[in-house]
Formats: C-alpha cells, structure tokens, sequence
C-alpha cells in the first residue's frame, strides 16, 4: 500500500536513471555532429595525427580547431538557456515565460548595438568587445526590470513581467534609434548578431563560460525543491516555511547570470528556453529536481542538432541559429499547446 | 550549508585550473611568419582583393575566393570559400592557405583574429578611399613578392585617372546624385570613394556634407538639390536594362526636376564602379559617359 | 498558546476590518471563527499566520511576538489551509503534500522515510489516498481541498488554520474533514482554529467561538453564549429557527418564502 502511493515520486535512483540515458544521447549526438559539416572531413584523418606536426592536417584541424569548440558552445548555450527558462517559469508561475521575458533580450541587443557602433577596437583577450557589452547590457537591463517589479510589492509577478514588457519597449526603441544612424555594415553586424551565431571560440572562453553555466545550473538544482513550492504559489511557500524573498532573489540572480552569459556568447538563440522545459515537463513532470538536469542535457542535444543543421543546410553559406530553432520550435511549440491544454487547467 | 561550500570550492578549482591550462598553451602557438617566397597558397575574402591579386599574376597561387568573386572569369571556378559577409572557416582550412588576404571591415577583422588564434597568417587591408587601394595594392605586393609589379600596377591606374582627368577637363561640374538605395532612398555621400570617383570625372556630389556615409534622403532633398545627373549602380549583374525601366518609373514621380525630363539617369553595372580594385579606371570611364557622354562620341 | 491583545488592521483608514480584538486561544482548542461575509475571518487567520501584520496591537504564539519567527520557524508551529486552486504546473497529490516536508530533505534534496511516513498518514487520514498519483487538476474542488488539508497535516505542526475548509465538500465529506479535525485535536493534540460559515458544524465541534460582527466588534466565549437567536439575528441580519438534538443546538435561517411564513407570496398565475 505504502508502495503503491509513493509511486509517482521521483527517488535519486530514478533522477540517475534517466540523467545517465539523457547524457548518452547527448554524446552521441556531439560526436555524429562533429563529423557533419560543410568540408567533408574523415574520421580516420581526425585521429591518426597526434604526432605529425610538421604535415598540415585540415581535417584535423577543422575537427579541433572548428567544429568541436563549436559544438561544445552550442551545448553550453542550450543547457543555460533551457534551466533558464524553467527558472523564469517557476518565477513567474507562468509556462509561458523564457529566459528572454524580463529584458535581458533587449538589453544585449542595446549593448551589443552600443559596442558595434562605437567601432571599439579594443579586444578582451582576443575577444570582440560585443560579448562584453551584451553581457553588461543584459545584467543592466535585468536589474532594472528587478527594481521595478519589486516596487509593486505584493502582485510581484504581474509588475515583473510588466517591468519587462516596458524595459523591452523602451531598450527597442533606442535600439531602433541606433540602427537607423547606422553605417550599413554595422546595421548588418548588429543584425547577425541578433539572430544568433555560433562561432568557434579559443580554449579559455569555452572554459569558463562552461564553468560559470554549469555551476548555476547546480546551484539551480540544489534549490529545486525549494522552486517546485514557489512554483505551486507564493503564499503557500511562505506557510512551508520557505524565505520567498531570499530564494526568488538567488533564483533570478543565477538565471539571469547564466543567460547573459549564454547571449554574450552566442547572441539571441529564442525557442530553446520554451520549448525544452516544456518537453521534458509533459514527459517526465513538474519536479524541478528532475528538471533542471534533463533540461541542461537535452536543451544541450537539440541546440548542438539545430546549430549542426544551420551549418550545413544551405553550405557552404550558414543560417542563423535562431532561424533554425524558431523554425523548428514554433510548430513544435502549437503542438505542445494543444496537448498540454488538454492536461492541465487552464487556471491563475 | 555545505554543499553551496562544496559547489563554491569547485568553481575556483575550475576556473584555476582553467587558467593555467590557458596560460601553458599560450605559450606554443605562436604565430609563425611567412616569407614571401613561402606562400604558394593564397585565399582572398573579397572581390575586390581578388581582382588585385589576379593583376599581381598570381593565379596558380589563389586558391581559394568568395562566392561573389567573378572577375576575372577565370576567378569563378577557383575554390569558393563563403562569402564576403559569412565566410566559411571551414572551407577555407580546407584550402590549407599559406596566406588569407581580409579587408579591414569588422567581420573580416574578426576572421583574421580567429585565423591568426588557429596559427594562421593573415594580411588585413583597409580599402575605403582611392588612396587606400593604391595602398593596399603595395602591401599586398610586398607581402608576395611582387612589389614591382604592384608598383606597375600602381602608377597604371593612376596614369588611366590622370587621363581621365585631363579629358574632362575643369569647365563643366555637373551635380551627380548617386542612389545606392530606391527605396528607402540613400545615397552616397561626400566621405565615400564614390564622391572620389564623381571629382575625377568632373562632377560634383548633389548632395553636400552629411553625418552618414551613406545617408537617407527625402524627396524634398531631392528637389533641393538640383542633380544633373543621376546615377544607379545595378544590382545584379544583368538585366541594367529592366533596372533602367524601375528607374525611369521611380523618377518620373519627380516630373519637375530638370534631370527627369533629360532623362539624364543612368544605370551602370555594380561590379565595376563600386567595386575598389583594378578596375576603378574602367568604372571612371563608365561614369564620365554618363555625365559627358559627348566627349566619347567617336 | 496564541495571545492576540489589541489588534487594529485596515486596509484602508476609513473602514477598519478589525478593532481592538483580544482573545486567547489556549493549547489543544477548537476555535471556530464565524462572521458575516466582509467581517474579516480571513484577514485574521492571515494576521495569524504572518501573511499579514497588523497596524497595532500584538500577536504571539507561544509567548512570542509572531514578528520575531522567520518563515522558516513559523511553518513549524503553523499551518495554514487556505481556498484551493488549481497550479499552474500538474504537481500530483502524493508530490503536493509531499512538498510540505521540504524543510526536511536530506542534503540532496530528496525524502527520507519519515517524510513518506508522515505524508502516508496525511494521505489516509484525508482518504486521498486513493488518487494519489492524479495531479491536482483532475480532481473536484472538495478533493483537491482535501488535498490542502493533508499537506497542512504533514506539515506536522501543533497549531492549524484553516480558512472555510468544507466549502466544496458534501455532506458526508464536511463531517469526515470536521471529525478528522477533531480526532487530531483530542489525539494528537493539536490547536485548531476553523474559519466557517456553517455554524452548526462549529456549535458541534469548536470549544470556543469567536464571532466577528462585520463592524470591527467581536464577541468570543463559547458557542453556548455565543449563538444564540437573537444575536445571530442582529449580527447576520437573518432570522433563524433555534432547534436541538439532544445536546447539540442547530440553527436554521428562515427566509421569505419559507413554508411557515404567513406573508409568503401567491403563486404567480400561469396565463
């Protein structure tokens, strides 16, 4: 009897299970991804060179220097933005939130517009100055949308997301602006940009943006259960016991850090920070242990799929990777809707 | 409380470990430099540069350009590596370059930068002004060897200009409107080289001293301005005689402005007037019988 | 166990909701907390559980002034069952009253054996054990109350609030929530405090009666003194039947076209 109850409850034994099925789905899919590309490039070549440095090796060095640091980009993108997105929506109680809602998208946009047209010729360690003005323009813009939420006190999620409709209005406006005083080629940049880029990256890049993002995912984690309460309602979570103020705040803090550094890196990816938390929540449940971790490793997959179709489906010329994810996610998205309408209440 | 200890500890663990990794490599991949008599293989990532290097003789050496790299013929069927705006890394590793040759434009800057960071030599030219070109045509000679023909090539096209510039003579300045855009409608403006190009053939820009380079313009600019002549680069490559007709029909709107009821618009092919390279000479001329078209009746 | 002494709330100045009330309610007490509608039953039970603070007076709970808890220390001592809804996310039932135990998750974050232990009780306790995998949105709004009412009882705290919590529930399952509220008040120990608009279900359960007049009045003592037909009358503005079985009063509200009525209308002719 006792059994029977708890069957529906996840146990770690469980959450491993599937953690360990989900990571062998994302290895296979970096590896075959590895080998697809616009150069036709052979596993044997890719492998048999470790010593020879003398010959030139493209294959080698596509696999090394192109295609793995892309891959490995494109998962860390996809995981941050996928626990993202189910932070915010946890945050807002709202299953139609992603990490873009509160005005970190606009607020890149503006930075990433700024350091274009200001033409800044200097480099951080060798990177283009955009990802640094994208980053400190998505943590502005966040912590302004913050400051006027807070202000409405205790109908915090409307006045957030209103907070958020407003700072994305205005920062687009301004963006606007910029654009239409614009040289051309900036025009262009700004909009490559915009719509979301994988571009190889040097070892230390790669290293610490996959540090900074792993390690808000676990702090994600480590307070899950914490967010399934906050999730089922502010009021409720006071009465169990939970310090509301202090885990929405770390909540937010971590998902927007995470994904300002994720656009910094890559530009605005949209649909991976919808889509996947929703996948995993009609699969497996609402439980955020459980999660938090499917999400990262699957939101890793798909972006690694969606970036790997990008390059190579009108090669040798690349799509942007958000046209490939909004391509895929939006009909993906209407089916979503139609079944979880029919699972799930449609209640405040 | 601990666990938050635990995650804390091992983020300054990774990114520690992350940085003496960084700080070992750096220290192996050192960009080596090439002699000129080393580079046999050759990737341009622009037209432009193409045109030049075809001029230095180096054909058998170019390996690898740009999918709207078409000048000369020849050039069409070389290895394409992207285009100007979103090349293709890829490609042009495969083409094992001893050298790639990137204007100074922000995306191409960035590819040098990621070149240069994979061990490869890079050569980044700014091309924006005339004097640019014959700059860049120096370097790039230097830079393989060939540094009289670049001198060659040099004082050919400024002797072709000089040509020009005695044949039209200083009597006559007409004022040239040129239309990079209908609609919205922008044009070039007085910092471009296309104003270089308007002076040598004895015009003057309609437009005068703007912010933009290539600024927007309403009509009533138009109008105010008073162009004699107005010029459209075509768009694509054929078909200058349906973007003639386009033209004939945008302006017509404008039934007062002298330059419409003379019918003094003109449309000329893209590639060789906007393009900064070799051919400015010919693309000279192509605008100076647009303007003087009587002094080339033969 | 609970001290309130003097306390004044309002949302706004010109019509306060609660004046001056100061009642005890002592360790192992049923009180019932009855009222017309607007007289402010939830916004006490809210000023009792930290939802609320009060403009003046004070509230302690076990000698201690209830801003002086953290949340976290709170949630030991009370636990409150307000209306259900439905969440936005499909938690199932065993998962929603699960989370009542979250304070005391292993390091990880997952349950231990107690935890199942005492969730299991609640469950049966609350006979909804049955649909325990179900998520909260394919069940009727009496068994989703239930629901409430088990996380409240998992929780495992010695003082529960409980705002109108047979609201949606039958006849059969108002008097199983209300015996279920007393054998954990006799057995266990517990101190409950009931928010209800049935005041036969509080004659027949609660020790203790407090009756907010609408007005920012209250009278409290038992539901002897308390309920009584001309006070219900003048507080409820309905007139009332006072019948009694055995021990237990009832009071039936007698409105217009009641049988015993002599100015009941005339039907109105079928033309």
């Amino acid at each position: 009897m006792k059994n029977e109850t708890m069957k529906g409850l996840l146990t770690p034994g469980i959450l491993a299970r599937r953690t360990a099925l989900a990571v062998a789905v994302l290895v296979a899919v970096m590896f075959v991804c590895s080998f697809v590309g616009a150069e036709r490039i052979s596993l044997k070549a890719v492998f048999c060179t470790a010593t020879d440095l003398t010959t030139v090796n493209p294959d080698h060095e596509i696999f090394v220097r192109v295609r793995l640091p892309r891959i490995i980009l494109a998962a860390i993108v996809g995981a941050a933005l996928a626990c993202s997105g189910v932070t915010f929506q946890a945050l807002l109680r709202n299953p139609l939130a992603d990490p873009y809602i509160l005005g970190i998208s606009s607020g890149a946009a503006l930075g990433a517009t700024i350091a274009v047209l200001g033409g800044f010729d200097w480099t951080l360690w060798g990177r283009s100055p955009i990802a640094v003005f994208a980053f400190a323009g998505g943590l502005a813009a966040v912590w302004l949308v913050w400051s006027i939420g807070r202000m409405t006190g205790k109908f915090y999620v409307t006045g957030l997301l209103l907070a958020g409709v407003v700072v994305n209005a205005f920062f687009s406006a301004i963006i606007m602006f910029l654009t239409s005083i614009a040289k051309s080629q900036q025009v262009h940049a700004t909009i490559f940009w915009l719509m979301g880029n994988m571009v190889e990256e040097d070892f230390l890049v790669l290293w610490i943006g996959t540090g900074c993002i792993a390690s808000g995912i676990t702090a994600l984690f480590l307070i899950s259960p914490q967010l399934n309460i906050l999730s089922l309602g502010e009021d409720d979570a006071r009465s169990i016991g939970l310090n509301t103020t202090g885990i929405q705040t770390f909540a937010f803090t971590i998902a927007a850090f995470i994904t300002a550094v994720a656009v910094s890196l890559s530009g605005l990816i949209g649909f991976v920070g919808l889509i996947v938390p929703h996948a995993i929540r009609l699969t497996f449940g609402p439980d955020h242990r459980q999660l938090f971790p499917l999400c990262a490793i699957i939101g890793a997959a798909f972006l690694v799929g969606a970036d790997t179709v990008a390059r190579t489906v009108v090669a040798p010329a690349q799509l942007p990777v958000g046209i490939v994810t909004a391509i895929v996610g939006g009909p993906f998205f209407l089916v979503l809707l139609v079944k979880y309408s029919k699972k799930v209440h449609w209640y405040k | 409380m601990s666990k938050w200890l635990l995650l804390l500890l091992m983020i300054l663990a990774w990114m520690g470990l992350g940085l003496t990794i960084s700080i070992s490599q750096q220290n192996q991949i050192r960009g080596h430099q090439v002699s000129p008599n080393q580079i046999n293989r050759i990737v341009s990532m622009a037209p432009n540069l193409t045109e030049i290097l075809f001029a230095l003789g180096l054909d058998n050496e170019i390996v690898g350009v740009t999918i709207s790299s078409d000048y000369p013929p020849t050039a069409k069927e070389k290895h394409k590596v992207g285009n100007f705006w979103q090349p293709n890394i890829e490609a042009i590793i495969a083409a094992r370059p001893d050298l790639v040759v990137t204007l100074g434009f922000d995306q191409q800057i960035n590819l040098a930068h990621r070149l240069k960071r994979m061990g490869h030599t890079c050569l980044t030219v700014r091309i924006e002004k005339i004097r640019d070109l014959f700059e860049a045509i120096n370097t790039i000679g230097t830079a393989v060897g060939k540094q009289q023909k670049a001198h060659q090539l040099v004082s050919d096209i400024q002797t072709r200009l000089d040509n020009l510039r005695a044949l039209v003579g200083r009597d006559q300045t007409l004022k040239v409107l040129w239309v990079v855009q209908r609609e919205p409608l922008r044009v070039a403006g007085r910092d471009t080289f296309i104003n270089e190009l308007i002076e040598i053939v004895g015009g003057v820009n309609a437009i005068g001293p703007t912010i933009h380079k290539y600024p927007p313009i309403g009509a009533e600019q138009v109008i105010a301005c008073r162009p004699d002549v107005i010029i459209e680069p075509s768009e694509q490559h054929q078909n200058t005689a349906a973007q003639l007709r386009h033209a004939m029909q945008y302006w017509g709107r404008f039934e007062n402005v002298p330059v419409v009821t003379n019918k003094r618009i003109y449309v000329v092919p893209a590639d060789v007037v906007s393009r900064l390279g070799p051919r400015l000479p010919s693309g000279a001329e192509t605008v100076a019988r647009c303007l003087r078209p009587e002094l080339f009746e033969k | 166990m609970i001290k309130v002494q003097n306390l004044d709330f309002w949302y706004t100045p010109e019509s306060p909701i609660l004046k001056g009330v100061s009642f005890t309610v002592q360790r192992g007490e049923f009180l019932a907390i009855v009222g017309p509608n607007g007289a402010g039953k939830t916004t006490l039970l809210n000023l009792l559980s930290k939802t609320l603070m009060p403009k003046s007076g004070t509230v302690k709970i076990e000698a201690k002034a209830i801003e002086l808890y953290s949340n976290k220390n709170l949630a030991k001592k009370v636990a409150i069952v307000r209306q259900e809804f439905v969440p936005v996310f499909g938690f199932s039932v065993v998962e929603t009253v699960m989370m009542a135990r979250t304070p005391y998750y292993s390091s990880i974050g997952f349950e231990t054996d107690t935890d199942r232990k005492i969730v299991n009780e609640a469950l049966e306790a609350t006979n909804t054990s049955r649909f325990a995998s179900r998520t909260l949105g394919s069940l009727s709004a009496g068994e989703r109350q239930c629901v409430f009412i088990a996380r409240a009882l998992a929780q495992n705290t010695p003082i529960l609030l409980l705002d109108e919590p047979t609201n949606f529930l039958d006849l059969k399952n108002q008097v199983a929530v209300y015996d279920l509220l007393k054998a954990a008040q006799i057995e266990k120990g517990k101190t409950i405090i009931s928010v209800t608009h049935d005041i036969n279900l509080a004659t027949q359960y609660c020790d203790e009666t407090l009756l907010l007049t609408g007005s920012g009045g209250y009278l409290h003592g038992s539901p002897k003194d308390i309920f009584l037909t001309e006070c219900i009358k003048e507080v409820f503005g309905v007139d009332v039947f006072k019948g009694k079985i055995g021990q237990e009063s009832f009071f039936i509200p007698i409105g217009k076209y009641a049988k015993k009525s002599p100015s009941a209308p005339v039907k109105p002719a079928l033309s």
